[in-house]
């Protein structure tokens, strides 16, 4: 647990925001937005980095396999652009904002645990170039994520 | 206090692999809009090799113009998972099911898969076990019982398990099974002493397994699978 919190906070001082912290397992990260199909967005200006949460790569197993969206790719908010595999399972990811895929992280095709051990940084999936910005209000907060984690996590 | 939860049971008999591909693809469509309950179907598939999104066809070691002779078809899926054969005498269950109304991911709900293989097999006093890391599936000792692969689209989920009653386990012998290759493929049959009851009984011991294992208070079984069968290509 203690050291989850300090990986939080390198990877929050390399990305220059804050941690929030949080009663149980999984990092979220402050300054990030977040997507209740569990990916998170960091917003600069007109472009957008996104990947999964920790929440969800820990729910999902060692991954083995990242589908990548090609560049140039319309993507829209909610709906599914690539996939990731683990533990023989497919899981559809899904856009937390719509735009065009400027660019995707082609270090997970060699290297699809980086989304397992770096979510928030190296584990990043796509950069995308935005088409509504005012669209990130529909995205929940830091500690909104945390509260709809805690409230999945007590389903079972 | 958490409302009761209802799984509708379909037994459907033999099934060509591209009808269940399509029944599940509809059945998907209706559990994401509510439509439906959580579902399962029951089935088996006539001799069938199936691959997973990776596509790991390397994994096939006879030619595909070969396949016909040995009264197979080969399909493509974008499940999880690497190759693997289905055929008669191996019992299938392709759940759809909302995984997010139980707060589970791919990882909860695999492990979940395997116990209920695992608690089915115990029943006919067979000790199976959860497959290592990159092992995914049920295995005694070092031979595979049951396979799984599964597909999690918005949290619902489609494919899933397949576990090997008493199938011809010389078809395993064209592929690296789930790509793994210096393991056997086992069956019920193979492991158990104990008499084997009609394959209807042992469906439904699985399918009970399942429906233990997911915490269901409800199962209901649903009577008319021409209902389901009948999904048009247009529908």
């Amino acid at each position: 647990m203690a050291l989850r919190l300090l990986w939080a906070s390198r990877v929050a001082s390399h990305l220059r925001i804050s941690v929030a912290q949080r009663g149980f397992a999984s990092a979220v990260l402050k300054d990030l937005k977040y997507a209740d199909s569990h990916e998170w967005v960091k917003i600069e200006g007109t472009k957008a980095t996104f990947g999964i949460t920790d929440h969800a790569q820990d729910h999902l197993g060692d991954v083995v396999y990242v589908e990548l969206p090609d560049v140039g790719l319309t993507v829209s908010q909610g709906k599914s652009f690539g996939a990731v595999e683990s533990v023989k399972a497919t899981s559809d990811i899904n856009s937390p904002v719509s735009g065009t895929v400027v660019e995707v992280n082609k270090e997970l095709t060699e290297s699809p645990g980086l989304v397992n051990s770096s979510p928030y940084d190296q584990g990043w999936i796509v950069k995308v170039e935005l088409s509504d910005a005012g669209e990130a209000e529909k995205l929940m907060d830091s500690d909104n994520y945390s509260k709809f984690c805690e409230e999945e996590d007590a389903k079972h | 206090m958490r409302s009761p939860r209802t799984l509708e049971v379909w037994r459907l008999g033999t099934v060509n692999y591209l009808k269940s591909l399509k029944i599940q693809d509809k059945l998907v469509s209706e559990r994401k809009s509510h439509q439906i309950p959580d579902t399962l179907l029951s089935l088996e598939h006539p001799p069938t090799y199936t691959l997973g999104k990776r596509r790991t066809d390397h994994n096939l070691l006879i030619p595909q113009s070969q396949l016909t002779k040995i009264g197979a078809e080969l399909h493509y899926t974008q499940r999880g998972g690497d190759i693997t054969f289905h055929g008669p005498h191996q019992a299938i269950l392709y759940p759809i099911i909302s995984l997010r109304s139980i707060g589970f991911g791919a990882r909860n709900y695999v492990e979940t898969l395997e116990r209920s293989m695992i608690e089915f097999a115990s029943m006919y006093g067979v000790r199976a076990r959860a497959g290592n890391k990159c092992e995914t599936g049920v295995w005694v000792g070092d031979r595979k019982i049951g396979a799984i692969g599964v597909r999690i689209s918005c949290g619902i989920t489609c494919h899933g398990l397949a576990f090997n009653i008493d199938p011809d386990l010389n078809y395993f012998e064209h592929i690296v099974p789930c790509g793994i290759a210096d393991k056997e493929v086992t069956s019920l049959r193979r492991e158990t002493d104990a008499l084997l009851p009609k394959e209807e009984v042992i469906h439904k011991q699985l399918i009970t397994c399942f429906a233990k294992a997911f915490s269901y208070d409800d199962v209901v079984w649903k009577e008319d699978p021409s209902f389901i069968l009948d999904t048009k290509d247009d529908g």
